[in-house]
C-alpha cells in the first residue's frame, strides 16, 4: 500500500566511533520539519547517553506546565554507547523517556529488541519526537536509503489498525516489500494508549529463530499514551549495516575480552541459580510467594496457597517453546524473553483464534495474582490482550485490584461498576481489561490509574456518607498502591525498610529498575543498620541509573551473582561482574574510568532527574511517601494472617517490654512503629544523598555535577534552598 | 537423639527439576550442621551445584551459616541470589 509522504529529507547517516554518532534526529509533528542535532563532543562525557540524553531533553525543552499531550511535550527514544554490540550480552536496551500523564513528571521506561542499535546504526544516539500530528502519523528512518519520513498511517483493516501488534507487525512488512527482516525494527502503540494513561510502546524486531516479529515494551508511566497523543501510531527504522563492531569501539580486542568474559559468569552460574534462560522471569513467583512477597489480593498477602498454579514450570510444562535461546538482542546468553506458540484465546473479541504471546514475565504473572487470579490461562490471554490493545500489565492489574478491593471494603457497590469486580473473577477482571482498553464503561476510570481512581472513590464514598473528601481519602490512601502518581511494580515491601525506600525515593515512582533491595535486606540480612539501609538506597539507584544511561541490560549483573562476589566484602554489589562493564565501557569509548566515575557520572544524571521532579511538583519529601500497606499491614486482615511473625517482629524490633494483650492493640502499636521508621529512613537517605530534611538537593550538590544553571538557580531558590 | 529425628530439605526452582523432587528428608543427630545437609545432598544428587558463590543455605527461612546446628523438623533450602531485574 503506497504511503502518503507528508515530509522527508535525506540525509548521509553518521557513523557510531567509540559507541556514539553524536547526532540527535529531532521530529516536530506539528510543524511536519525534520532535524538532525550535531552535539558538542563534550555533551556525551556529561549525559552518557540513554536515560541522559532523555533527562537532558526534557530539562531543556520543557517546563513546569508541560503536560504529556502538551505539543512541546518531547519523546524522546536512546540507546546509549555501550548498545549495540553482539560481542558484549544485553546490548538491545533503549529508554523511552517523556513527560508521564501518570506521574506528570519525567518518566523513562527501558526496553530491549532491535529498534535501539538499529537506530544507532541509522546514525543516531536518540530520537526526539514534539508535536502533534494532525493525522495519525508514522516515522520512517532508513539508514540505507539514507531517508527520513513523515507519512500519514497506512489504513489497513480494523483489527490490524487498533492493534499495537497487529499494526506494527503489518507496517514492518509492508515498509519491506511483505517479507520481515532483522534490518528492521519498530516501534508502535495501540488503541488501548488512546483511552488509558497508561499505554505503552512496544519495542518490535523480528526474531529469525520464531519466524515471527516480537515485541518487549516500554511499560511503565504511560509512554505509549503520550506517543499516540502526539498522533504517532509507530517509527520504522532500519540499518543493513553489520551489528558486530557497529559502534567502532577504541579497543575491538578489550570489548571481546569483556564479552567474553561476562558471557562465561553467565554460562557457569546462571543454569545453577535463577536459570533464567530456561524459565525467563516466572522462576521469580515461586521464591516471592516463598518469602511473602508475591502482591496477592492488591498486595494484601504475600502468599496463597494457590500461587503454585503460577510458578514458572507451570508455563515452562504448558506454554513456553522450548530449546529456543529467547535473546532479545544478538549475542545475550542469558536469554530471559520466554515465549509460547499457538496459544488459544478462549475469552475477549479474539476467542478461537491462536495467538503468540511475549511472556508471561514475572511481572505480568504477579499482575495477575493481585487481581486474585491463579489460572495460568488467564496470564497468557491477559498477556496478549494488554500487548495488542497497548497498555501496561502491571498498572491494569494494580488499578483492577485496588477497584476490587474498593468493591471488597465497601467503598464502591456493584452499582458503581456495573458488575461484581471482586478478587479472583476471571470474568470480571477479562470485562474490565477490554473495557479500559475501549474506553467503556468502568473501564474509562480504571483506566485513569490508582491515583485519579482513588479521589473518583472517595467523591463518591463522600456525597453518599457525609464524609469528607478528605477523610475517605485518608482510607484509600493505606491501599492505593501508587506513589507519585504510578502503581507500584509486583513486589510486597511490607517487611523491608529498605526496598520501602526503594519504592518511596525512586525518582519516577515506584518501580524497581532504580531499587530492588528487598532480599538484600529481608532475606539476606546484609543491611541491618539504617545507615547500611541508606547507603544502599544511594549506590543503587546509581548503579542502576547507569545501565540505563548506556543501552544495557542489568539482568546479566544484578540476576546472576559471579561466584567470586563471594569473598568480598558486599557480595550483593556483584562487583567483578561490574568489572567486565567498567572494561567493556572504557574499551569501547576510550575512557580510563573505574567504578566510582561511573557513580559520578550517574549521580549527575540522577540530580537532574530530581531537579525535573522539583520542577514538576514531585520532588520533594511529600512525593516520597507510601502508602501505608507498603510498610505494613494495613488493615486488621492482613495483620491477623501473620500475626504470630508481627507480634515476634513487635518484641524484637518495636523495643516494647510488654506486647499490648488486644491483637487490635498490638496492630496499631505495629503501624506506628512502621511509620515512625520509614520516617528516620527518609531521614537517614537524604542525608547521605547531600539533600535537605524535605528532600531537596542542596546547592552544593547541584553545583558539583556541573547542573546550575539559570533555571536550577530559580527552582532551588523557589524552594528556599 | 532418637533415629528418626529428622529436618525437610526442600527444592525450589531449578532444583525441583534437577532431581526430581520438591524436598526429601535427612536423619540428624544432636551435632548434625547445615554442612552435613550439604554433603547430604551433594552425595544424593552429584549434578546439583550447591558451591558457596552459587546458592545461600537458608534454615526456617532465614540465612544459616554452614556450621548451625540443625534442630529436629527444621526445613532446609537452598537459596539463588535475587536481586530483582
Amino acid at each position: 500500500m503506497p504511503m502518503e509522504i507528508l515530509k522527508q529529507i535525506k540525509y548521509m547517516p553518521a557513523r557510531a566511533a567509540g559507541g556514539c554518532t553524536d547526532r540527535i534526529l529531532r521530529v516536530d509533528l506539528s510543524r511536519r520539519e525534520i532535524n538532525i542535532e550535531k552535539l558538542a563532543p563534550d555533551f556525551k562525557d556529561k549525559y552518557i547517553g540513554g536515560r541522559g540524553y532523555a533527562l537532558k531533553a526534557i530539562w531543556d525543552g520543557t517546563t513546569g506546565d508541560t503536560r504529556y499531550d502538551s505539543p512541546e511535550n518531547i519523546l524522546i527514544m536512546a540507546s546509549g554507547p555501550l548498545g549495540n554490540e553482539p560481542g558484549f550480552p544485553g546490548t538491545g536496551k533503549f529508554i523511552v523517556g517523556t513527560i508521564s500523564p501518570m506521574t506528570g513528571t519525567f518518566i523513562d521506561s527501558n526496553v530491549g529488541g532491535h529498534f535501539g542499535p538499529l537506530l544507532k546504526l541509522a546514525g543516531f544516539d536518540a530520537l526526539a519526537v514534539t508535536g502533534i500530528s494532525k493525522e495519525e502519523a508514522v516515522i520512517l528512518i532508513d539508514g540505507d536509503a539514507g531517508t527520513i519520513a513523515i507519512a500519514e498511517a497506512p489504513k489497513y483493516d480494523k483489527e490490524t489498525d487498533d492493534g499495537a501488534l497487529s499494526y506494527g507487525e503489518r507496517l514492518l512488512k509492508e515498509v519491506n516489500n511483505g517479507e520481515y527482516s532483522d534490518c528492521l525494527a519498530a516501534v508502535s502503540a495501540g488503541r488501548g494508549a488512546l483511552h488509558a494513561r497508561y499505554g505503552v510502546i512496544h519495542s518490535l524486531y523480528y526474531d529469525r529463530r520464531r519466524h515471527r516479529i516480537r515485541a518487549k515494551q516500554a511499560g511503565r508511566g504511560g509512554t505509549g499514551t503520550v506517543m499516540r497523543a502526539k498522533g504517532l501510531k509507530s517509527i520504522v527504522v532500519r540499518s543493513s549495516l553489520p551489528k558486530a563492531n557497529g559502534n567502532h569501539p577504541v579497543d575491538k580486542a578489550g570489548v571481546r575480552a569483556a564479552g567474553r568474559a561476562l558471557k562465561q559468569v553467565i554460562n557457569k552460574a546462571d543454569p545453577t541459580q535463577l536459570h533464567l534462560s530456561a524459565w525467563g522471569t516466572t522462576i521469580l513467583s515461586e521464591y516471592m510467594d516463598k518469602f511473602h512477597i508475591f502482591p496477592v489480593e492488591n498486595y494484601q498477602y504475600g502468599q496463597s496457597p494457590d500461587s503454585v498454579k503460577l510458578f514458572a514450570h507451570v508455563f515452562l510444562d504448558n506454554y513456553f517453546s522450548h530449546r529456543l535461546p529467547d535473546g532479545c538482542y544478538y549475542g545475550c546468553n542469558l536469554a530471559c524473553a520466554k515465549g509460547a506458540e499457538n496459544v488459544a484465546l478462549t475469552r475477549g473479541p479474539g476467542a478461537g483464534r491462536k495467538v503468540s504471546v511475549d511472556g508471561p514475565e514475572y511481572e505480568t504473572v504477579g499482575a495477575v495474582a493481585c487481581m486474585g487470579i491463579f489460572d495460568p490461562q488467564f496470564v497468557m490471554e491477559y498477556n496478549w490482550y494488554c500487548d495488542q490493545y497497548g497498555i501496561d500489565v502491571i498498572s491494569t492489574g494494580v488499578t483492577t485490584a485496588f477497584f476490587m478491593e474498593c468493591l471488597q471494603r465497601g467503598f464502591l457497590t456493584v452499582d458503581d461498576i456495573g458488575y461484581e469486580l471482586k478478587f479472583g473473577s476471571i470474568a470480571a477482571a477479562n470485562k474490565c481489561l477490554h473495557q479500559i482498553a475501549g474506553g467503556r464503561g468502568f473501564g474509562k476510570v480504571v483506566g485513569q490509574g490508582v491515583a485519579r481512581g482513588k479521589k473518583w472513590v472517595a467523591h463518591k464514598y463522600a456525597a453518599r456518607h457525609k464524609a469528607t473528601e478528605d477523610e475517605v481519602m485518608a482510607e484509600l490512601n493505606k491501599f492505593g498502591m501508587e506513589v507519585k502518581g504510578l502503581e507500584f511494580s509486583m513486589y510486597i515491601t511490607k517487611e523491608s525498610l529498605a526496598q520501602q525506600g526503594g519504592y518511596g525515593f525512586s525518582l519516577k515512582g515506584p518501580q524497581h529498575d532504580e531499587a530492588w533491595l528487598i532480599f538484600i535486606d529481608q532475606v539476606y540480612q546484609e543491611l541491618p543498620t539504617l545507615e547500611d539501609k541508606a547507603a544502599a538506597l544511594k549506590w543503587f539507584p546509581l548503579i542502576r541509573t547507569w545501565f540505563n544511561a548506556t543501552g544495557l541490560c542489568k539482568l546479566h549483573w544484578i540476576d546472576v551473582r559471579n561466584p567470586e562476589a563471594a569473598a568480598t566484602d558486599e557480595p550483593s554489589k556483584n562487583l567483578p561482574t561490574l568489572a567486565h562493564y567498567v572494561d567493556y565501557l572504557n574499551a569501547t569509548t576510550g575512557s580510563h574510568k573505574n567504578l566510582q566515575d561511573i557513580l559520578d557520572d550517574s549521580e549527575r544524571l540522577y540530580i537532574l532527574q530530581k531537579l525535573i521532579n522539583l520542577r514538576q511538583g514531585k520532588g520533594t519529601r511529600a512525593s516520597d511517601q507510601i502508602p501505608l500497606r507498603a510498610m505494613a499491614p494495613a488493615f486488621f486482615n492482613e495483620y491477623q494472617s501473620r500475626a504470630d511473625y508481627y507480634d515476634r517482629w513487635l518484641k524484637q524490633n518495636g523495643g516494647a517490654r510488654k506486647l499490648p494483650a488486644s491483637p487490635k492493640q498490638r496492630h496499631k502499636m505495629l503501624i506506628e512503629r512502621r511509620k515512625r521508621e520509614y520516617q528516620q529512613l527518609c531521614d537517614a537517605v537524604y542525608e547521605r544523598k547531600g539533600f535537605t530534611p524535605e528532600g531537596i538537593p542542596e546547592r552544593e550538590i547541584v553545583a558539583k555535577f556541573g547542573l546550575m544553571d539559570e533555571k536550577a538557580e530559580r527552582l532551588l531558590g523557589e524552594m528556599g534552598v | 537423639m532418637k533415629p528418626d529425628v529428622k529436618v525437610i530439605i526442600e527444592f525450589l526452582g531449578m532444583q525441583r527439576s534437577a532431581t526430581g523432587a520438591d524436598r526429601i528428608e535427612m536423619p540428624i543427630t544432636a551435632k548434625s550442621r547445615v554442612d552435613d545437609a550439604l554433603d547430604y545432598v551433594r552425595n544424593k544428587y552429584p549434578r546439583l551445584e550447591l558451591d558457596e558463590g552459587m546458592v545461600l543455605v537458608t534454615v526456617n527461612q532465614e540465612i544459616a551459616p554452614r556450621e548451625q546446628v540443625l534442630k529436629a523438623d527444621d526445613t532446609i533450602s537452598f537459596l539463588p541470589f535475587i536481586s530483582g531485574g
